[in-house]
């Protein structure tokens, strides 16, 4: 599903180059739901944006799907986002001019999916996440846990194959975290495989494998039974 | 429930509410200056255009090698429409008239009615070459009988009542001291409003020659005043036609050679718009003024663009994070160019609307202004070129922020924090600088006009232009010219009396004459005695005409300008082309002050009828009266048609006057709309700047330190662009100035009362959003973030 070979990442300013990720190589098979671990400022988020083809890496290789995405162009890369790529960032990231059920539309309507079945589809992953109720909803009227089921609604809803979670619980309360989670795994339990950046330890017994960061480099993999 | 894009549109609008007006407000003024302009100039360009043959209808015009450089003149010899005829196969068909207007105090008599009429005579061909509608009679046969008379459609209601009953009744006409009745022939409806050449009669050209006894006189030596018009023939190639043409004159008069006079076509509806000639070259005319407004305009929109840029690109910071999210979702770069520009097409027709309400409110004194009778008619070119420019507007004004918004990395943007790039801070002050640029420029236009316009009201003329009135006479009064006006000059309230051919002002005929083999051109005057006194001319030298001296008929008056350029050490009593100098005048405008005073002479004729009297001041209105009277005594039903030479002399600036009334308003909406969006950009400023902003004042600033902190960035922008207006509005205007031969001079405050005036309105704008901000507590601010 994702093989990355000595992927590199550096964030220069006029005085100071800083590498954010140095000769990262991992996989991740289909269906796995591995966790990214590590400090603050340790280039997991970094990693997330390159996985998740938000951003382009400075060196290596970055196999998704089974294709190599180093060189795609900007515009393979908003079509392999849109096909097969989901998001659910810590700060929810809706949108808070649309309401949640065009919140949850707005990856359908980017595939080019007819307007009947964008409802239909919409409405079934609402109800999913007890959301139906909701839909007309603007974003800010929404507690933060409704918030990010309507993000995690928004990041299925087109059936995508690989599910990017960043710090998905930080913004919540105990038990909208442990809802949000219990979410993924089931995506995960259904075939979608689910990557999640957490620096949360509770968190991420939820995944089966670990990968933890520091400095940008990988320096640890295990099984969850190794916590 | 409104489609997707109009819904995201309208929340997008609600959420930024001020932008949303300031952005309205500025593309909608910017949109109703265009369309009115568009109207305007759609109205100048229809000029001439509604003949059927119009593509294949032309003028013919004649250029003369003189001393000064090539002349081009519209005026052509009598001769020359019989020979095309002749001649030029290609040619469909070809016809002499009479310029208009050309003859003053021109009367149609019937029935006891005397009417003023403005007549022309023309060929026979003239129905046919010009789309006249006639009402009664054929184009092809309405000029052939030399007795017969064409009326305007409202000359036929007025004499006899209707079109239908006027054929075949008898209509005298007077003009001057002649007089003749002819039958009408016929009857053309009304001559449309957007006819350069507006008349209200056609009498066959045959008839003015036999008037005239042209047929012996007129050799091919001679040009004329006479103009004319012909259509080539469906398919003929009008260059060919034009070699062909050029070469004629030549083989007709060895002078004519001698002179280098050569003919050239012109396409008849370009006349009104390109009627200007340097050198032989066409230079422009009415179109420079259609151009300089469509400019003006253009420039307004893109000032209004800008503000949409820059209030765009400067929220940006609360939309970046959508693009991210948008993106990351997998939308396209285009899909995002796509919806940012809509927003802004939709934004711009939203404006349109709003224009052309602002169109309909202001059309009355926009028409008045113009001298136009414009109307908002939706027919499709209308409709085109409104929407063209809404779309074009919106375009424009979206295309920057499009392509900015849309050319984050997601992942640099999906936190909300805008990256800076000095690019991006960098273009949007420079859009600013290039607001402020044009709106200094258009106060500097204003003010240097207006100045020009005044230098023109104060300028000395070397005469007395008030409480002069001029009118034409005709019948009796024309026929006894010497005892009207001796009988005029005895009326209570009249200073002076006295004659001159045409209107004083311009229009004189200009000829070389050489004296000692020095030739000069020469504008020659006719006039009656007592002008030089009327007029309030000054003699330097000699006398000027009287009575007593029997052989004043072959003397003439002569300028100063004239006896320098010959040189002549001692004029009076010199023989100019035969004819005797016994005074010289003191040099004065008989032109617009675009002119430098010619070489002119002053030639004895007592019987040319425009008359000119000089009214003694405070009792116009009853001197007024008398004159009535003498001249209804004399010319029982004629109506006494007078102007004031005052306002003859203002006619002459009527397209600088015009220019002076749209540059104020041009240059406030300018400045209107630059601080709107001076406004909107410092209210977001002071937003970003907030935190710092209590920081700063948690440490102690003052209100006054944060106000300048705001403001001197903006500030420094506005000087910028008053550094880059200054010089670049001096090279504008001194073109427009070099127009005028007389004309004021450069004065220091012009630049720095534009300067000022552009960097108060900008303090003002930017200070009170400083201010507020500066007022906020601080704790407020901190705890926000």
């Amino acid at each position: 599903m994702i093989k990355t070979e000595n992927l590199e990442k550096v964030y220069r300013t006029e005085e100071v180059q800083t590498k954010a990720l140095n000769h990262v190589s991992l996989t991740v098979e289909q269906g796995e739901f591995v966790a990214i671990m590590g400090p603050s400022g340790c280039g997991k988020s970094t990693l997330l944006n390159l996985l998740g083809l938000l951003d382009e890496p400075d060196g290596g290789s970055l196999q998704l799907l089974g294709t190599e995405t180093s060189r795609y162009s900007e515009r393979q890369r908003a079509e392999l986002r849109k096909r097969s790529l989901g998001f659910v960032f810590q700060s929810f990231n809706l949108i808070d001019e649309l309401t949640v059920f065009e919140n949850v539309e707005l990856p359908l309507r980017y595939l080019g999916v007819g307007a009947a079945e964008r409802r239909q589809r919409v409405e079934q992953v609402l109800e999913k996440m007890q959301l139906l109720h909701r839909r007309n909803h603007f974003p800010l009227q929404l507690s933060g846990g409704q918030q990010q089921r309507v993000a995690v609604a928004r990041a299925v809803v087109n059936a995508p194959p690989l599910l990017l979670a960043d710090e998905p619980t930080g913004n919540l309360d105990s038990a909208s975290g442990h809802d949000v989670l219990g979410l993924l795994t089931e995506l995960n339990e259904a075939g979608t495989t689910v990557l999640m950046v957490t620096h949360s330890e509770h968190d991420a017994r939820y995944a089966r494998r670990v990968i933890r960061l520091l400095d940008g480099q990988v320096v640890l993999e295990h099984s969850r039974s190794q916590f | 429930m409104l489609p997707y894009p109009l819904l995201l549109l309208y929340r997008n609008f609600k959420r930024f509410k001020s932008t949303f007006f300031i952005n309205l407000l500025g593309l909608s003024t910017g949109l109703a200056c265009a369309l009115l302009i568009y109207l305007w100039s759609s109205d100048e360009r229809s000029f001439d255009r509604y003949h059927a043959l119009d593509g294949r209808l032309y003028q013919v015009l004649e250029n003369r090698r003189t001393a000064a450089g090539i002349e081009t003149q519209t005026g052509t010899n009598p001769l020359l429409a019989e020979v095309l005829r002749r001649e030029m196969p290609e040619l469909e068909f070809v016809a002499t008239t009479t310029p208009v207007p050309f003859f003053p105090g021109f009367t149609l008599a019937a029935g006891g009615q005397h009417l003023n009429a403005v007549p022309k005579y023309a060929d026979p061909a003239f129905f046919q070459l010009f789309s006249y509608p006639l009402l009664v009679g054929t184009p092809a046969t309405v000029l052939r009988d030399k007795n017969g008379i064409v009326l305007s459609q409202a000359l036929a209601t007025k004499l006899f009542h209707s079109p239908q009953n006027s054929l075949g009744k008898a209509v005298e006409w007077q003009m001057a001291d002649r007089k003749q009745t002819c039958l009408v022939a016929g009857v053309f409806a009304e001559v449309p409003r957007n006819s350069s050449e507006q008349f209200d009669c056609v009498l066959p050209f045959a008839a003015f020659k036999d008037q005239m006894q042209m047929g012996e006189v007129i050799k091919w030596d001679d040009d004329g005043p006479f103009t004319t018009y012909l259509a080539l023939k469906q398919g003929a190639d009008p260059a060919q036609f034009q070699a062909k043409l050029a070469g004629l004159l030549k083989t007709k008069s060895a002078q004519a050679q001698a002179q280098g006079r050569t003919l050239f076509v012109r396409p008849f509806a370009a006349g009104y718009l390109h009627g200007t000639y340097e050198n032989g070259v066409a230079t422009g005319g009415r179109i420079v003024y259609v151009r300089l407004f469509a400019l003006i305009t253009a420039l307004i929109l893109v000032i209004a663009s800008i503000n949409f840029m820059n209030l765009f690109t400067a929220k940006a910071s609360r939309r970046v994070k959508e693009v991210g999210i948008r993106k990351a979702l997998g939308a396209s770069r285009a899909a995002l160019v796509g919806q940012y520009l809509t927003e802004s097409v939709v934004m711009a027709l939203l404006a349109l609307v709003v224009a052309v309400g602002l169109v309909q409110l202001v059309l009355p004194q926009f028409s008045a202004l113009t001298g136009k009778p414009l109307a908002l008619r939706w027919e499709w070119p209308l409709v085109a070129a409104s929407l063209a420019l809404a779309l074009g507007t919106g375009l424009l004004a979206g295309s920057y922020p499009a392509f900015y918004l849309s050319g984050f990395q997601p992942a640099a943007v999906l936190k909300g924090k805008l990256p800076t790039r000095a690019g991006d801070v960098w273009t949007r002050q420079g859009l600013v600088v290039l607001q402020f640029t044009l709106s200094v420029l258009f106060i500097v236009a204003v003010v240097v006009v207006n100045a020009q316009l005044a230098f023109v009201q104060r300028q000395p003329l070397g005469y007395d232009k008030a409480h002069v009135l001029r009118f034409d006479t005709g019948g009796k009064a024309a026929r006894q010219q010497a005892a009207f006006l001796a009988e005029v000059k005895k009326l209570p309230g009249v200073g002076q009396a006295s004659s001159v051919l045409g209107g004083f002002l311009g229009g004189h005929h200009v000829e070389e004459m050489s004296w000692r083999g020095k030739r000069l051109p020469v504008a020659t005057m006719l006039i009656n005695y007592d002008l030089v006194e009327t007029m309030g001319l000054h003699l330097v030298a000699g006398r000027s005409f009287a009575p007593q001296f029997r052989a004043d008929s072959a003397a003439i008056l002569v300028n100063q300008t004239l006896v320098a350029g010959l040189g002549m050490p001692d004029p009076v009593g010199q023989q100019l082309d035969g004819r005797r100098i016994v005074g010289v005048v003191r040099d004065f405008h008989f032109e617009s002050l675009h002119e430098k005073i010619k070489p002119l002479l002053l030639q004895l004729d007592p019987s040319i009828n425009t008359v000119l009297v000089k009214l003694q001041p405070g009792a116009e209105q009853a001197t007024l009266a008398r004159l009535r009277q003498l001249y209804a005594a004399y010319n029982p039903g004629f109506p006494l048609d007078y102007s004031f030479l005052d306002a003859d002399y203002q006619a002459q600036y009527v397209a600088e006057r015009r220019v002076a009334v749209l540059a104020r308003y041009f240059a406030g909406l300018a400045i209107l709309i630059s601080a709107l969006g001076l406004l909107g950009l410092a209210a977001f400023t002071a937003e970003r700047r907030r935190k710092e902003i209590g920081i700063r004042k948690a440490l102690g600033a003052s209100e006054l330190g944060i106000v300048w902190l705001l403001t001197g960035s903006l500030t420094w922008l506005v000087v910028g662009a008053i550094a880059l207006a200054l010089p670049l509005s001096y090279l504008l205007l001194e073109r427009w100035l070099e127009g005028f031969a007389y004309r004021v001079a450069w004065q220091w405050w012009y630049f720095a009362a534009a300067g000022l005036g552009a960097l108060l309105v900008a303090w003002l704008t930017v200070s009170v959003q400083a201010w507020r901000a500066a007022r906020r507590d601080p704790v407020l601010s901190l705890r926000a973030e």
